[in-house]
């Protein structure tokens, strides 16, 4: 098994890499069902399911009625009975009609019930702005439900993630919702083949650095290491964070970072307040990595209003890569 | 060869169950209705924390639904869910540990009155949120449909529940899907304080079962034989392969919503007009009236649930308390997450 | 103006020092960098220098326990008459562990209070309060970073006699780290004279197949691969002096980069087909970045307590090491390596010491942590070449290992074989070199 650079890498679209993961445990688990609104025939809004209902037909591959809360129902009670349903819900937005079953259900019948019953439970959420879908079709919601105990959160970031954490997530005994941002879908990146996992609750630094630590989660991931590229040519080292998971946080890896760099910038497509770069601030400021800070912390995130049609507006309100190199030069240069 | 003519007058569950079986049922309504007194009384003395929603008067519809459901069958229940647990061969010992919040308790005191499960018995848990379980319930028939495991789930609501959401899309997906579920409503006329006249647009909750296509019956919920025959049936229907049927059981709650419950909204005739149906009455006069016991039987019957409930709660209180260190235990499967 | 002498924050969780003895006898002379007196803290001992040319004073008795950043002497100029102890300016800007109590019980009578509490009148001291705008404005505290404040709490800087070059007059860490610099004998490492040439390579004798190379850590050097030898004898053995260690040259290391390419152009220089490759500490991290760049000359990996998979590294037991000049302040700095102390015998202290003689050897070592661990955090990362490598690959660790934490080694990926031992520290290699030898021999 000696070192080998392979001649070319395989690459997948984020999508691509989704149905793979998909198709994969389909094959070795008769009990892993894919639930969701026009998954079968139609191939799923974003053709993430594809063409996964040829292959396995209806009965897996199930299109249910327009009923979020029905049908994330009827996946909490599968997923207590035996099966491992992975729902998809056409946008994450609509997560809201079905609140009931994950947050009150899903989340908490394990503790509930004193740890008698596990709900391996897979959700996957279709997220973010940039399609001009507007305010009801473009929200972060990952924030919502990382504040539920109970539940699993992740964001990947890249085709690899998606397709690794969405098998992690199948082989968890918990619920895990999966925020996949629609922008990535169509992003081409290198993808293993066959089976592997990517832990959930594991951050990955993207980039290292030593001038300021940059935790981004999902699409921002990528505008970050955009700012850092450009922030290179102006003498500031990033280093460039993936969180990649929302709950359970990757403390460590962050407050390492924050050790080393002594600055902290959260970019995040969530609404600002109360979002996760909430959280993450808030984490370091309570450790001992506070003792490093050189800096105040910064977040960039959604602005305070619903996500609006006009493209112009759209790319305003969530943070973008000119907004990253700013804030992290605000902060290097001493500035705030 | 029976007279067909006799067959027809001599009721359905005396038909459909050995006098062992109906006698076992009718120890499942006195143990039930001991069990919730002896809930109210440990209330009372300060035992037991939080409210709870006593079945008192509901015990055929618990006991008559279940009757033809093995172990391996599910049930989903409700916040009034105590008699449902009994109907399913619950522990009673570590459900009023439960109620005393001790980590002998069926969810190791973290649960509570509204919550109590047992999946190793099929029951998959009472909820908190009116209408929860239902899609839980269709869930649970599908995944016996894909498994093949052959078993039906009872999925038991209120009347409080038939204006959720979550009623009509379960009921629709488990007919589109025709899956191996019944549900059972328990109609006892009131959500907390609003009667059904006042909330449902529909004469019997039943006749919704039209808009979902799937057969609906109202029965009378006090009479066990009643119960039986029309759940059985759905039972049966579901475990051809024939898809959901609703069963109304027309029933009452003798005490109120609650704890809280000042009983304002129904008069005091109404209340003691139903006590005088009282469901057990019923069951005893058929059993004695059929020759399966003697009211002797019947007295040795209540005596003797009388006793369990003494020891379960005796074991109750002898139970340790959870300790406060592990109040984040059992969030996760792989506890680390809690963190 | 005398010069103030305090007991210094020498580790991590030190709030006091006991003065264990003085060099300098009260009223003797000093010069600037000679011992001043020894102290010992909870887990060591350690020597400190005078910071500055003068006549020793008001000397804190030998036994007593200081807390940190407090005076323990002060050193007067040839002519200054020393009548009685400056007062120090007092409040927000002193130590926070000033206020802690402090000793045993049976030290209190002896505990020193070199500020007589009698004297009221501290103004004409006071100048660098008094002029700091921020400090008198705000009238409770004034701003800095928490980065500058621990920089200060560490080093017993007082920092309201700085003016920060942040955001209205905010102190950053930069701004102490500069005053350090200038205002006192700076701790890091002393200039050393570099020299030039290739690094020192030994061989075993025998051996066949693939040649296993061998990395040492930090401050040792080849000859610390002895106890593991006999266990891999049946392969040629290939041990490489890091620069400025062991035989090999004292070279001018800019950055981590320029070390791996040091090595790397030794290693390169062997011209061996494949090796196995086993690195500690130092070593590790060198160890793996050549292999992540020699992918194919590497046929297997060794790590043993790398460096480089985390921030956090024991830079005051890095320091004490290197700046060690005698086998009394080398020892308690050696024990920390291990977990069980007995290992660091007298005579391997002494050894250990006479292997360190050379001064500039010292220095070119200082020189190195201080580029590669400033400020006691590790500035190498190299985590993402562990997710990368593709060759087998190990990671030994104690679980006791003072100096960089094992559970560095839980961000190893799946594929990375993890083999941690209790009950050692940061040598296994020394510590528990029969299972480390195994473990390596079945890798060959």
């Amino acid at each position: 098994m000696n070192a080998h650079t392979p001649t070319a890498l395989r690459e997948l679209s984020y999508a691509e890499a989704i149905r793979e993961a998909m198709d994969l445990a389909m094959a070795a688990d008769d009990r892993v069902i894919l639930m969701g609104e026009d998954i079968g025939v139609y191939g799923g809004a974003f053709q993430v399911t594809g063409d996964l209902v040829h292959k396995y037909g209806t009965d897996r591959v199930m299109d249910t009625p327009i009923s979020e809360l029905g049908g994330a129902g009827v996946a909490v009670g599968a997923a207590l009975t035996g099966l491992r349903p992975i729902f998809e819900f056409q946008f994450s937005d609509f997560a809201a009609l079905a609140m009931e079953q994950i947050v009150n259900q899903a989340a908490k019948v394990r503790y509930m019930l004193g740890g008698a019953v596990s709900v391996p439970l897979v959700m996957r959420f279709p997220s973010g702005s940039g399609t001009g879908a507007a305010a009801q079709h473009s929200q972060s919601l990952e924030a919502w439900l990382g504040h539920v105990p109970g539940l699993k959160v992740v964001q990947p970031s890249t085709p690899e993630d998606v397709k690794g954490m969405l098998l992690a997530a199948l082989e968890d005994p918990d619920p895990v919702m999966i925020f996949e941002h629609k922008i990535l879908y169509k992003m081409k990146g290198h993808v293993p083949e066959g089976y592997y996992t990517t832990p959930i609750g594991k951050a990955a630094i993207r980039r290292a650095g030593k001038d300021v630590s940059i935790v981004a989660t999902s699409i921002m991931v990528h505008k970050a290491l955009a700012a850092a590229e450009q922030l290179a040519g102006e003498g500031i080292d990033a280093e460039v964070i993936d969180l990649r998971t929302v709950r359970p946080m990757d403390h460590e890896t962050v407050l390492a970072s924050v050790r080393k760099t002594g600055r902290l910038v959260c970019v995040y497509e969530g609404v600002k307040t109360l979002g996760v770069g909430a959280e993450i601030s808030a984490m370091v400021a309570e450790s001992d990595a506070f003792d490093f800070l050189d800096a105040p912390i910064v977040r960039l995130g959604g602005a305070e209003c619903p996500v609006p049609y006009n493209p112009e507006l759209e790319k305003a309100v969530v943070p973008q890569t000119p907004d990253i190199v700013e804030a992290v030069k605000n902060v290097v240069k001493g500035r705030i | 060869m029976p007279d067909t003519q006799l067959e027809q007058n001599i009721p359905y569950a005396i038909r459909a169950y050995s006098p062992e079986q109906l006698t076992d049922a009718l120890r499942k309504m006195f143990l039930i209705r001991k069990f919730e007194e002896g809930a109210e009384d440990s209330y009372t003395r300060g035992l037991i924390h939080g409210t709870m929603h006593l079945s008192i008067g509901q015990e055929a519809s618990a006991v008559g639904s279940c009757m033809s459901l093995t172990d391996e069958d599910k049930i989903t229940s409700t916040h009034r869910g105590h008699g449902h647990c009994v109907a399913k061969n619950a522990d009673l010992g570590k459900m009023f540990a439960e109620f005393f919040g001790k980590e002998t308790g069926y969810c190791k005191g973290r649960g509570g009155s509204m919550h109590i499960a047992d999946p190793a018995k099929g029951n998959l848990g009472a909820n908190g949120i009116v209408g929860g379980g239902l899609p839980i319930a269709v869930g649970a028939a599908l995944s016996a449909k894909r498994l093949g495991t052959g078993a039906v789930t009872i999925c038991f609501f209120g009347d409080g529940a038939n204006n959720e959401g979550a009623f009509h899309e379960s009921l629709n997906i488990a007919s589109v899907w025709k899956l191996p579920v019944v549900f059972v409503c328990e109609n006892n006329k009131y959500g907390m304080s609003t009667s059904t006249e006042r909330s449902t647009a529909v004469r019997n909750i039943a006749d919704r079962a039209v808009a979902y296509s799937m057969p609906g019956r109202t029965v009378d919920g006090n009479d066990f034989s009643a119960v039986t025959e029309a759940v059985d049936a759905a039972v049966a229907r579901a475990r051809r392969g024939e898809g959901p049927s609703l069963i109304e059981n027309l029933t009452y709650r003798w005490r109120g919503h609650s704890k809280s419950d000042r009983n304002r909204y129904r008069t005091k005739e109404e209340i003691s007009d139903w006590m005088g149906r009282d469901p057990i009455v019923s069951m005893s006069r058929l059993l004695v009236d059929h020759g399966i016991l003697t009211n002797d039987g019947v007295a040795a019957l209540e005596t003797e649930a009388e006793q369990v409930i003494k020891d379960a709660i005796e074991f109750a209180a002898a139970s340790p308390y959870p300790k406060v260190e592990e109040v984040t235990r059992d969030v996760y499967t792989v506890q680390e997450a809690a963190e | 103006m005398p010069i103030e002498v305090i007991m210094p924050k020498v580790d991590m969780d030190m709030t006091s020092g006991k003065i264990a003895v003085w060099h300098v006898a009260e009223g003797e002379a000093v010069a600037k960098g000679d011992p001043l007196f020894d102290i010992e803290t909870a887990k060591a001992a350690m020597e400190i220098e005078a910071p500055g040319d003068g006549v020793l004073h008001f000397a804190a008795p030998e036994g007593s326990e200081i807390a940190i950043g407090q005076p323990v002497a002060w050193l007067y100029a040839a002519g200054e008459k020393p009548v009685e102890p400056p007062q120090r300016p007092g409040g927000v800007g002193t130590s926070p562990a000033a206020d802690q109590p402090v000793g045993p019980d049976d030290r209190q009578s002896a505990a020193p209070d070199p500020v007589p509490a009698a004297d009221p009148e501290p103004a004409h001291e006071a100048g660098a309060l008094a002029d700091d705008p921020a400090a008198a404005e705000t009238g409770e505290g004034f701003r800095a970073t928490p980065r500058a404040r621990s920089l200060a709490r560490e080093s017993g800087l007082d920092l309201r006699g700085l003016s920060g070059t942040g955001p209205r007059g905010r102190i950053q860490g930069e701004d102490v780290r500069s005053a350090l610099q200038t205002t006192r004998t700076a701790p890091a490492p002393a200039r050393f004279a570099a020299e030039t040439g290739p690094l020192a390579v030994t061989r075993s004798k025998g051996g066949t197949g693939t040649p296993v190379v061998l990395i040492h850590g930090f401050a040792s050097d080849a000859m610390s691969w002895a106890p593991i030898e006999g266990a891999l004898k049946q392969r040629p053995l290939i041990r490489i002096d890091l620069p400025g260690h062991g035989k090999s040259p004292k070279l001018r290391i800019p950055s981590f980069r320029d070390l791996v390419k040091v090595l790397r152009e030794a290693f390169d220089a062997l011209s061996l087909e494949t090796a196995h490759l086993v690195g500690h500490s130092l070593g590790g991290a060198l160890a793996l970045a050549l292999a992540d760049t020699r992918p194919k000359s590497v046929s297997t990996l060794t790590l043993i307590a790398p460096a480089g998979l985390g921030a956090e590294v024991n830079g005051a037991a890095l320091l004490g090491i290197g700046n060690a000049t005698r086998p009394e302040s080398l020892g308690p700095w050696l024990r920390t390596l291990v977990a069980d102390e007995r290992l660091v015998t007298d005579s391997y202290v002494r050894l250990a010491m006479a292997a360190r003689s050379d001064p500039n050897l010292r220095a070119a070592q200082l020189a190195m942590a201080d580029m590669l661990f400033p400020d006691g955090v590790q500035a190498i990362d190299l985590r993402a070449a562990l997710e990368r490598v593709e060759m087998p690959t190990r990671v030994i660790w104690g679980r006791q290992d003072a100096i960089i934490p094992w559970r560095h080694a839980l961000r190893a990926p799946g594929r990375v074989g993890l083999h941690l031992f209790d009950g050692i520290g940061h040598m296994p290699q020394m510590e528990a070199s029969d299972e480390v030898g195994k473990i390596i021999r079945s890798n060959l």
